[in-house]
């Protein structure tokens, strides 16, 4: 910061080099803002995210499509409602070892489960991608006419399971929020925050819903 | 998708109260505790900081011995409808942590949208809300006894009676489940009118004809739900806020309490006029 | 270009508001501010309770003596919530306050863990159930060596059921005739039907199908008889605008709730029944056809009544002239009229001449075995064992003389005297009882006169508890053997309800025992079993389960199924006709104290809000007891606003209680529903034993009372005592 006799001083005698100082200045000025720009772009899309997640594997690499091909009722077959109307979601240990006594096959991924769960009777600790928060209250059978993969999305056809992606602040999936950062989805089974379940609602019932729609 | 909810016709789910057949008991409020995992503290004495959805206040007709009477009024959230769906706690939630859902009548409370500004519970003319001015603590082993359908609440935020939605929502899965859109009355209940002993809570639609409330309180829909039954009264009726909790008592003095009355007034007689002006 | 100080801030700055834009732009501040929102509703220490399959299932709560059926919901393992079972015969869905808390009870901090053994410094160390029978059986073993089986005793809560019956054929073939169980006003009343009716039997009062009720300070609707099945009565009343009439010195909820409540002064209840009695007799208004038909005596009872005139009554009870003569006459033109006792929730005994004098009411009215009155029912005999073979030494011992002296002598009707038996133990030189099994009682708490059953138990040198819970009683135990809780657990219970029907139900365990308990019948079998010899011969069964698949047999089965079984056929008892004559002569009772250093009468009452038996309160109960009856840790005693200002007491401030037995700080609750002169305090509070919720708060009415001995039956039939209350 300069006084007000320094100016008066300086100016006259600065005029010529002073310009071309000047721009330079600005270049640089340009420049730097631009670093600076480009750095935090790079850190909130690139770094944030890496440093935001968390990866976990899962306890078992669970192969969804041998299993598709082996059911006969979709994925109502192991994720089924329960006679009351609620919806059992993952499989228990119990319903599993119904087919998975010993292992059918010589899988890796087989015999550990059976080895590791089943055998000793240890529930396997699943990572839920679609897990909500407790408040939330999802009907799945109000939802029952929907197919399966417009929230879940392919989950069904793949033949590996993904890592799962904790959040570090929040301890929830990354597939609430939706694998990209800023937001920004081209599927239904994108993102699955309340703004989704109530930007679906809004379209589809002319409402978003009251709270105790879809909170508990 | 669930279209449902908008083909539905507009339930307004509601409870009449016999004050005649209440004993005082206090077994809607532990129904109401259990069933919706109400913390506790190791004093509860302070009524001011002990939460309660459900509440016996006890009412006394003011007479010397022996001509006193004594009568308990169990007290949950009344679900005011207000004039348009805007009950005085909605209206004045700064964060839409409560709102009123106009195909059931109930007034949600979103426990993680609440910020703990308590202007609901300075709105609230029935003490119907609660502030959790601590983190809920069980002793050892007993969150074993939690339920799955309530979410247990955390310091800072206000709480109160649900109508045991979290029944309704269950209620409506099974329907679902079995192809149907609509309840039966017995389906939904709350946890305090299941429990009672002297089966004085009758709970269900006040917009069903059918439904035991309808038929006890015969509430007039088109003036506010007024009950045109006899005995049969909501509490502080002219202040407009159209409360879903109806009370039934042969007792002249019980009534009375139920509004303020001036000494001139007849019992449940309200000047019109003093309605006008809600807006 | 120099890197002057301005060229460095311009640069840094442009650096920095680069920096600022990029950021804006990228998703960080805005996901961040999301998350952190949502970290903000995820504290770790809110429980998230987990999800699962719901399931519901059914058993018989036996908290109380109601026996309500439960329906309990599960989510996997875990008990969430219990509901009343909606085709119970007893509540028909309706459910208590104390079994609406009951999980409270089963995963509460009170729960006794393992087996525990007093130490040499008054604390409990764990030991195994195999230390801790062998170590029993050793005890005992050494009392039987030494030919002195009959000093051991037990004390059970109630003396039905198979486990009571157990615990009875231990002791008979081990060798002593001390069992000794506690006494209600129920069991009173079934000695005035022996007495006057010569039948043994069950009592259910019809109350739900009666059209006019005179209660003699009854709760009713305060946990009395079967609290659910009460209420459930009462509203029956209500909606056919039948009549109840309280008679009690205080506006209880029953008074409230009746349609007349005629305030009495305490312990003069009977002479308002003979006062009725006289009118009745007097006008000849009584059911002359039953009378001719099913009593003999009516000239004595008419000989006794003579002196109880409207005036003479009217000046002892405080009730006006006018009320006796009109509760009288409605009385008596009722068509199905009925008269009950057992003050509050009917836990303490009533003297026998009251009781006798209210049967000969019902009796004179035709309120006996018919439908809205008083119904004698043979109890179900499902239990049908033969006595097992003792040797020399239980038969010797069985032999003995009871310690309390019941059933013999001056009580030859009264089975069990608990106060008799703290009094035996309590006199001069060494206790008569040498061990003493305490099973469903906490007589430490429950007993009147607290000190002297402290001074009891002091004597007592070997007790064994198998309390689930750590009470009063399991804390002073040398050995604790904790029983599962009753929804870990199987029980039979037998049910008399009105109008005949008798149901026999099963209490099945809705949870897995969740901690290293055990039975109580189980254990009795285990220490039978090591005590071995005719002892153990008397006990075949391999365990508890199996002792019960057997002796209910075909019915087994189908109970486990169904829950519950009605008999079939009507089990009313006649017996013979009603015998007037044996109607005890009127006998005033009056408290405690005398009258002029004690000016005030204190009596208890009771709530539903407050548990005040074996079983303590549950953190729920606690929250709905009001700030008049609680506050912080004070008790408040109820006093009449007159008699207040009388002694210059006001409202929320302290005072001193003092009664011949004890003296307390309490706080002062003005209400105008007590009569002026007596003062009321709440029973179940002041609790010295369970966990912070409820120990330490208020005072133990029992402290404050002692036992009032009636002469007839021999029972404590305490119902008050004189005091004073002073500024404190």
């Amino acid at each position: 910061m300069s006084t007000p006799d320094d100016n008066e001083k300086k100016i006259p005698s600065e005029n010529h080099d002073g310009e071309k100082e000047g721009n330079a200045t600005l270049g640089f000025a340009i420049l730097f803002f631009m670093a600076g720009l480009i750095g935090s772009l790079l850190v909130g899309w690139v770094v944030f995210p890496k440093l935001l997640y968390s990866q976990k594997e899962q306890p078992i690499d669970f192969n969804h499509q041998v299993h598709m091909d082996a059911v006969s009722d979709g994925c109502q077959s192991c994720h089924f409602y329960r006679e009351d109307g609620t919806f059992a979601g993952v499989p228990t240990l119990a319903q599993c070892s119904e087919c998975h006594e010993s292992a059918q096959t010589e899988d890796p991924n087989e015999v550990k489960f059976v080895d590791e769960y089943v055998t000793p009777g240890k529930e396997v600790p699943w990572l839920i991608y679609a897990r909500q928060p407790d408040c939330v209250f999802f009907s799945h059978a109000a939802h029952k006419e929907m197919e399966c993969k417009t929230c879940h999305g392919d989950i069904g056809e793949s033949t590996s399971l993904k890592p799962y992606e904790e959040n570090r602040i929040t301890g929830y999936s990354r597939d609430i929020w939706g694998d990209n950062i800023g937001g920004f989805g081209k599927n239904t089974w994108d993102s699955m925050k309340m703004d989704d379940c109530a930007a679906c609602h809004e379209r589809e019932t002319g409402s978003k819903g009251p709270c105790f729609q879809c909170h508990k | 998708m669930n279209k449902t909810h908008n083909t539905q016709k507009a339930k307004k789910y509601g409870m009449v109260i016999d004050l005649d057949k209440c004993t005082g008991c206090g077994a809607c409020m532990v129904a109401c505790m259990a069933e919706n995992n109400v913390p506790f503290k190791k004093d509860e004495t302070n009524k001011l900081d002990s939460i309660t959805w459900m509440h016996l206040y006890k009412l006394t007709n003011g007479k010397a011995f022996p001509e006193t009477e004594i009568c308990y009024l169990p007290r949950p959230c009344m679900h005011c409808e207000g004039a348009h769906g805007h009950p005085p706690c909605v209206s004045v939630c700064p964060a839409t942590a409560t709102d009123y859902d106009h195909g059931t009548g109930i007034v949600s409370q979103i426990y993680t949208r609440c910020f703990g500004c308590r202007y609901c519970m300075g709105a609230c003319p029935y003490h119907a809300r609660y502030f959790n001015w601590w983190d809920p603590v069980w002793p050892e082993g007993m969150k074993e006894y939690l339920s799955p359908n309530v979410s247990p609440r955390m310091r800072g935020v206000v709480e109160k009676c649900s109508f045991c939605f979290h029944r309704y929502q269950l209620a409506m899965d099974k329907a679902y489940h079995e192809g149907r859109k609509e309840l039966e009355e017995h389906e939904y209940q709350s946890s305090c009118t299941q429990a009672c002993p002297a089966g004085a809570i009758t709970f269900g639609d006040l917009n069903n004809p059918d439904h035991q409330v309808h038929k006890i309180a015969r509430p007039d829909n088109e003036h506010g739900g007024k009950p045109s039954a006899t005995n049969v009264f909501r509490l502080l009726e002219r202040l407009g806020t159209n409360p879903k909790v109806y009370y039934m008592s042969s007792r002249e003095w019980v009534r009375r309490l139920g509004d303020n009355y001036l000494p001139h007034e007849k019992t449940g007689e309200i000047a019109l006029g003093k309605q006008k002006g809600h807006h | 270009m120099k890197l002057d100080r301005r060229n460095f801030l311009t640069l840094g700055g442009s650096l920095v508001a680069g920096g600022v834009v990029g950021t804006t732009l990228s998703p960080l501040p805005w996901k961040l501010m999301d998350d952190s929102a949502i970290w903000t509703q995820n504290w770790p220490w809110t429980p998230v309770p987990p999800d699962g399959a719901a399931s519901f299932n059914h058993s018989i709560c036996t908290l109380c003596p109601g026996k309500c059926g439960i329906t309990v919901k599960k989510v996997e393992s875990r008990a969430i919530k219990i509901e009343g079972r909606k085709d119970f015969p007893v509540n028909q869905g309706g459910i208590c306050i104390l079994g609406l808390a009951g999980l409270q009870l089963l995963y509460g901090p009170t729960r006794i863990e393992t087996p525990l053994l007093k130490t040499a410094g008054g604390g409990f160390k764990k030991i195994s159930w195999d230390e801790a029978v062998s170590l029993l059986a050793k005890k005992l073993e050494e009392l039987r060596s030494s030919g002195k089986p009959e000093s051991v005793a037990a004390l059970t809560g109630s003396d039905t059921g198979v486990t009571a019956a157990l615990i009875k054929r231990f002791l008979f073939a081990y060798g002593s005739p001390n069992f000794i169980s506690e006494q209600t006003f129920k069991d009173t009343y079934k000695i005035a039907l022996k007495k006057m009716q010569a039948l043994q039997g069950e009592v259910v009062f019809d109350i739900e199908n009666a059209d006019y009720v005179l209660s003699l300070g009854s709760g009713i609707i305060e946990g009395w008889d079967s609290p659910v099945k009460m209420i459930k009565a009462n509203s029956a009343l209500k909606t056919k605008k039948a009549f109840l009439c309280q008679v009690e010195p205080r506006l209880s909820m029953t008074a409230a709730k009746a349609d007349k409540w005629l305030p009495v002064i305490p312990g003069t209840e009977t002479d308002l029944v003979w006062g009725i009695l006289h009118v009745i007799l007097n006008q000849a208004l009584y059911n002359k056809e039953f009378v001719a038909e099913n009593t003999t005596g009516i000239e004595r009872l008419s000989q006794l009544a003579q002196p109880y005139t409207l005036e003479k009554v009217s000046a002892a009870t405080g009730i006006k002239s006018s009320d006796i003569l009109s509760v009288a006459t409605q009385f008596a033109k009722a068509a199905k009229p009925i008269a009950v006792c057992g003050k509050g929730q009917g836990s303490t005994p009533e003297s026998m001449g009251h009781i006798m004098a209210v049967h000969a009411l019902n009796a004179l009215m035709g309120s006996v075995n018919r439908e809205g009155g008083v119904i004698a029912l043979n109890p179900a005999s499902y239990i049908s064992w033969t006595n097992p073979e003792q040797d020399e030494t239980g038969k010797n011992g069985f032999g003995k003389e009871r310690v309390d002296g019941a059933g013999k002598g001056n009580y030859p009707d009264t089975p069990f005297l608990a106060n008799r038996f703290i009094s035996a133990i309590n006199g001069q030189g060494k206790s008569p009882v040498e061990a003493l099994l305490v099973s469903g009682s906490n007589p430490l708490y429950s007993f009147t006169d607290t000190a002297a059953v402290k001074k009891a138990f002091e004597k007592i040198p070997f007790i064994v508890s198998f309390s689930s819970f750590m009470d009063e009683t399991a804390k002073v135990a040398t050995l604790i053997l904790p029983s599962h809780t009753n929804l870990e657990r199987f029980e039979d219970v037998s049910l008399c309800l009105g109008s005949g029907k008798s149901v026999i139900g099963l209490s099945t365990p809705v949870v897995e025992p969740k901690f290293d308990t055990r039975h109580t019948g189980d254990a009795v079998i285990l220490l039978a079993k090591k005590l071995g010899g005719s002892v153990a011969n008397a006990f075949s069964w391999e365990s508890f389960e199996a002792c019960l698949t057997e002796t209910l047999g075909d019915k087994w089965e189908s109970l486990k199924e169904s829950g519950f079984l009605e008999n079939p056929e009507s089990l009313i008892a006649a017996g013979t006709r009603i015998d007037f004559s044996v109607v005890a002569e009127p006998k005033s009772m009056a408290p405690e104290g005398d009258a002029a250093s004690y000016p005030l009468i204190l009596i208890p009452y009771d709530s539903l809000r407050l548990a005040h038996m074996a079983v303590g309160s549950p953190p729920f109960l606690l929250k709905t007891v009001e700030d008049t009856v609680l506050k912080k840790n004070d008790i408040l005693v109820e006093i009449n606003p007159q008699t207040a200002s009388k002694l210059n007491l006001s409202e929320k401030k302290y005072a001193m209680l003092k009664t011949p037995k004890g003296a307390v700080r309490v706080k002062i609750h003005l209400f105008e529903g007590i009569m002026p002169g007596v003062i009321a305090m709440a029973r179940g509070l002041g609790h010295t034993a369970y966990d912070d919720y409820l120990s330490g708060k208020g005072v133990n009415f029992n402290e404050l009372i002692g036992p009032m001995e009636d002469p007839i039956s021999g029972l404590d039939v305490s119902y008050g005592i004189r005091a004073t209350l002073t500024n404190a």
